[in-house]
């Protein structure tokens, strides 16, 4: 088997005395479709904010497709990463944000475009061809040059996911996407994602709360409690015939409330 | 003798009021060019230091609150000495206007340091967690993403700085420049019309500040706002 896209080895995050990620051990397969559940405070988002490297970790090593992300081989001895090294890595990784985080100086057009030109140096002309592309890509082709204000939030989170795959990523990271959206505009952002999963090899990894959608969509669900993966598997079986008490109590009580 | 005497006083008040309004029209030319000059000292010193005051590099903060506290908190009229009649001392020896226009903009951009600094903080946690998502090396993040945000929520307050140094100018009397509030006080001793020429430096400095700062505050935060309001703020 090919190496994972990628694995947390004993990752650990602590904020103060609380641990946040106790010794987490995970591996993600190229294009494999992941989601992971849980209660909030279990460290669900925290897994994705450490893999974008907007937290540091405590202990252990994230690996991206077989290279160590948050250190380095210096000598043969693994030292914390530089930021060149970061920045290159990182590169593989895109993320979405539950409340879209888009540049509200900027058009959609240009919020997509602004990291092809001045992050990969793309000439503009080529970034303004991608970037109208993706933008048709997910239904927004007629709102290029609209400002954040001007869009309601299923429209931004969609700008957000075309901003994010213009820098061509190899993993994409959805943070509760749908969370900050009124319940009639969370359909339209899912079916870009969707069709992301379906269209594209893409690895994504997504914390939700869309219990419908992580079903349908995942290859693996991760259901996270208490820093720990509690229990993971196929849809199928995470949903219908959980093992774990825990996981059947926390569907029981997301699925009552709808 | 009594007539001759007489004529003698009008024709001098005429000499002094005419000398005295050429005088005060220089005097509002130096303020307005001073103040100018060291409006644009203290943004670019401003900008420069509010952002090594929150460099991640230790050594520059460390730079930029050594800046910050030694030109907001010792007196602007002692550090003009400084420039003017100590600093010769040591051999660095300036024309009154340099060390006005420098003197002045540095002392005001210890102030507007501090304005920057509030303003790149005060930009969403989001912004910075989406920049470096997209991967952006540090500046470019600052140039093209935090500052355009930050200036546009600093404007208001540079506003208030700048008319706080336009009338800060008048202390550049001391290294003998004859600015507005100067010539406006030669003007009055020499005519004895002290109600008359202290009204016009009253209004004088009303003026320049409501015709040449607050415009151009006005339409750079119009330039700024762009995506933040749906219609642009008259």
């Amino acid at each position: 088997m090919s190496e994972p896209m990628v694995r947390f080895e004993n990752v650990t995050k602590r904020y103060g005395a609380l641990t946040v990620l106790d010794e987490l051990n995970l591996d993600i397969e190229r294009n494999e479709k992941v989601s992971i559940i849980g209660p909030s405070g279990s460290g669900k988002t925290t897994v994705l904010r450490m893999l974008m490297t907007l937290e540091k970790i405590n202990d252990g090593v994230i690996w991206v497709e077989g290279e160590p992300m948050t250190h380095e081989q210096k000598n043969g001895a693994m030292v914390p990463a530089s930021d060149r090294h970061l920045r290159r890595v990182r590169g593989k990784v895109g993320m979405v944000f539950q409340h879209f985080n888009l540049f509200p100086h900027m058009t959609a057009l240009q919020n997509c475009m602004e990291a092809p030109v001045s992050v990969l140096g793309l000439p503009k002309g080529e970034a303004e061809e991608r970037s109208a592309e993706l933008l048709d890509m997910v239904g927004l082709g007629d709102k290029k040059g609209h400002y954040p204000i001007q869009l309601s939030g299923g429209q931004k989170q969609r700008v957000a996911i075309a901003r994010a795959l213009a820098m061509r990523p190899k993993v994409m990271l959805f943070d509760e996407v749908t969370s900050a959206l009124d319940p009639e505009l969370v359909g339209e952002v899912l079916n870009v994602i969707r069709q992301l999963g379906s269209e594209h090899d893409l690895t994504m990894l997504m914390v939700t709360h869309q219990m419908g959608f992580a079903k349908e969509f995942s290859d693996r669900v991760c259901f996270f409690y208490g820093g720990k993966i509690a229990e993971q598997g196929p849809p199928d079986k995470l949903f219908n015939e959980p093992d774990n008490e825990r996981t059947r109590q926390f569907l029981s009580a997301v699925l009552e409330a709808g | 003798m009594c007539r001759r005497s007489k004529a003698g006083s009008g024709t001098m008040n005429e000499f002094a009021l005419g000398f005295s309004v050429a005088a005060l029209a220089k005097g509002v030319f130096v303020t307005i060019l001073i103040t100018f000059g060291a409006s644009l000292v203290a943004i670019a010193f401003g900008l420069v230091i509010g952002l090594i005051r929150v460099s991640p590099r230790r050594p520059l903060r460390w730079f930029g609150i050594a800046y910050i506290e030694f030109f907001r908190g010792t007196s602007m009229l002692v550090q003009l000495y400084w420039w003017f009649f100590v600093l010769p001392i040591f051999g660095v020896t300036m024309s009154p206007w340099t060390v006005a226009i420098l003197g002045v903009g540095m002392n005001v951009s210890g102030y507007g340091a501090e304005l920057v600094r509030a303003a790149i903080q005060g930009v969403e946690r989001g912004q910075y967690e989406a920049s470096t998502a997209l991967n952006f090396p540090r500046l470019v993040m600052m140039r093209r993403i935090i500052l355009p945000q930050a200036i546009r929520a600093m404007l208001p307050a540079w506003g208030n700085l700048l008319i706080e140094l336009l009338k800060g100018t008048s202390l550049i009397f001391f290294i003998t420049i004859t600015e507005l509030t100067t010539a406006a006080k030669l003007a009055a001793d020499a005519t004895g019309n002290y109600l008359l020429f202290f009204a016009i430096a009253l209004f004088g400095y009303y003026l320049i500040a409501r015709l040449l700062i607050t415009p151009i505050v006005r339409w750079l935060e119009r330039r700024f706002s762009r995506g933040f309001v749906r219609e642009l703020p008259i």
